[in-house]
C-alpha cells in the first residue's frame, strides 16, 4: 500500500497515550515521554493531517439501542461494477464499514441494526436496488465479544 | 483505572439529554476540541462542560480516543474471516481470539459461519503463520474462510462494546 505512512517510535508512544485518552493535555504527554511540548503538539498536528491518527469520541453501544451487528456481503452482476457499487455504499451513513474484497464475495458492508426484519428492510431498500448489485448474503451477530477501538483503517 | 464499581453505580444513572448528545457530536469530530470552544458553542461555563465529559466517561458512555491507521501502525493486510467451530462453544473460542492482538473484531453470528472476526497482519508472512500456527490450531476451530480487503472505502465504527479489548 502506500508508502511513508508508518509511525516512528516516539509517534507511537504519544499514540500510545492518546488511544487511552485523548484528553490529555500536550504538556502533559511532553512530561512523561521527556519531550518538548511543541514536539508533542507537532506531532499530533502532523498525525491527524496525514490520517495517521483520527482523534475522536467512541460511544458504548450497549447505552445507546438494543443492537446487533450485520455483516452484509455483496456481489456484483460484473466484476468491473465493484468500485462503483461500493463507493455508493460508502455513501450510506448506517453503514461503519465498506471494503472491496477478495475470495469470499466482492464487497463486505457492516452496519449495526435492531432486529432480523431491520435488517431485511435495510437491505432491500438501501442495498439491493444499487445498480450493478447481483446478490447479497447477511448475517447477524449474537454477541459483539471484541472491537478495538485503537485500529481503523482511515480514509476520509 | 480500577473504580469498576463506582462506574457500574455512574453507568446506571446518566441520563444522556441533549447537551450530552451535542458534546458527543462535537468531539466525534474534533476529539481535542478545547473545553472553551464546547462551552463557547453550546452556551455553557467551561466548568459544565468539564463536568459533563467527565460524566460520560466515568459512566463508560463515552470515551475520546486516537484511533491508529492499521497502515501507519505497520499492517498491510486487513482481512474479514468467517470461522466454523466444532465441539466447543463459539462463545468460548471467540474469548480465546479476541486475546489475539491482531484479531480486532471478534463477532458470534448465526448462520453458515458461527464467527466472524477482523483481522491484520504485516506481510503475507506474517498473515501464514497467524492462520496457521495461531487460529487455525485453536481449539474448537474447524475451518477459516477468509476474505482479504484489498481496498477499504469507509472504516468508522462509532459503536463499539467497551466491555472487553479495551486498553484500560
Amino acid at each position: 500500500m502506500s508508502g511513508g505512512r508508518r509511525l516512528d517510535e516516539v509517534d507511537r508512544q504519544i499514540v500510545a497515550r492518546l488511544s487511552e485518552d485523548a484528553r490529555i493535555s500536550n504538556r502533559q504527554i511532553a512530561a512523561e515521554l521527556g519531550v518538548t511540548e511543541g514536539t508533542v503538539r507537532a506531532r499530533v498536528k502532523r498525525m491527524e493531517a496525514e490520517k495517521q491518527i483520527r482523534i475522536t469520541a467512541i460511544t458504548n453501544i450497549d447505552r445507546f439501542r438494543q443492537g446487533a451487528l450485520a455483516w452484509i456481503w455483496i456481489e456484483v452482476e460484473r466484476s468491473h461494477q465493484i468500485q462503483d457499487v461500493a463507493r455508493e455504499l460508502a455513501l450510506i451513513s448506517e453503514l461503519g464499514f465498506v471494503g472491496e474484497m477478495l475470495g469470499r464475495s466482492d464487497i463486505l458492508a457492516i452496519t449495526m441494526v435492531r432486529s432480523n426484519e431491520h435488517l431485511a428492510e435495510f437491505v432491500h431498500q438501501r442495498v439491493s436496488g444499487i445498480p450493478g448489485v447481483r446478490r447479497t448474503e447477511s448475517t447477524l451477530g449474537v454477541n459483539f465479544v471484541k472491537h478495538d477501538y485503537r485500529m481503523a483503517r482511515i480514509v476520509s | 483505572m480500577s473504580h469498576s464499581a463506582q462506574r457500574q453505580d455512574a453507568a446506571a444513572q446518566i441520563e444522556l439529554d441533549y447537551t450530552y448528545h451535542r458534546i458527543i457530536a462535537l468531539l466525534r469530530a474534533d476529539g481535542r476540541l478545547p473545553y472553551r470552544s464546547i462551552a463557547r458553542e453550546l452556551g455553557l461555563t467551561e466548568a459544565t462542560v468539564r463536568a459533563r465529559v467527565r460524566r460520560l466517561e466515568e459512566s463508560r458512555t463515552m470515551r475520546v480516543v486516537a484511533v491508529t491507521d492499521i497502515e501507519a501502525a505497520g499492517y498491510g493486510m486487513l482481512l474479514a474471516i468467517g470461522v466454523q467451530v466444532e465441539n466447543r462453544s463459539p462463545e468460548e473460542v471467540a474469548r480465546e481470539l479476541a486475546a489475539v492482538p491482531e484479531v480486532f473484531s471478534v463477532n458470534v453470528v448465526v448462520g453458515a459461519q458461527d464467527l466472524e472476526i477482523l483481522m491484520v497482519a504485516e506481510d503475507q508472512a506474517a498473515l501464514h503463520r497467524l492462520l496457521q500456527e495461531r487460529i487455525a490450531t485453536m481449539a474448537g476451530v474447524r475451518r477459516l474462510t477468509p476474505s482479504l480487503a484489498v481496498n477499504v472505502l469507509k472504516n468508522q465504527p462509532d459503536w463499539v462494546p467497551f466491555h472487553e479489548g479495551e486498553a484500560l
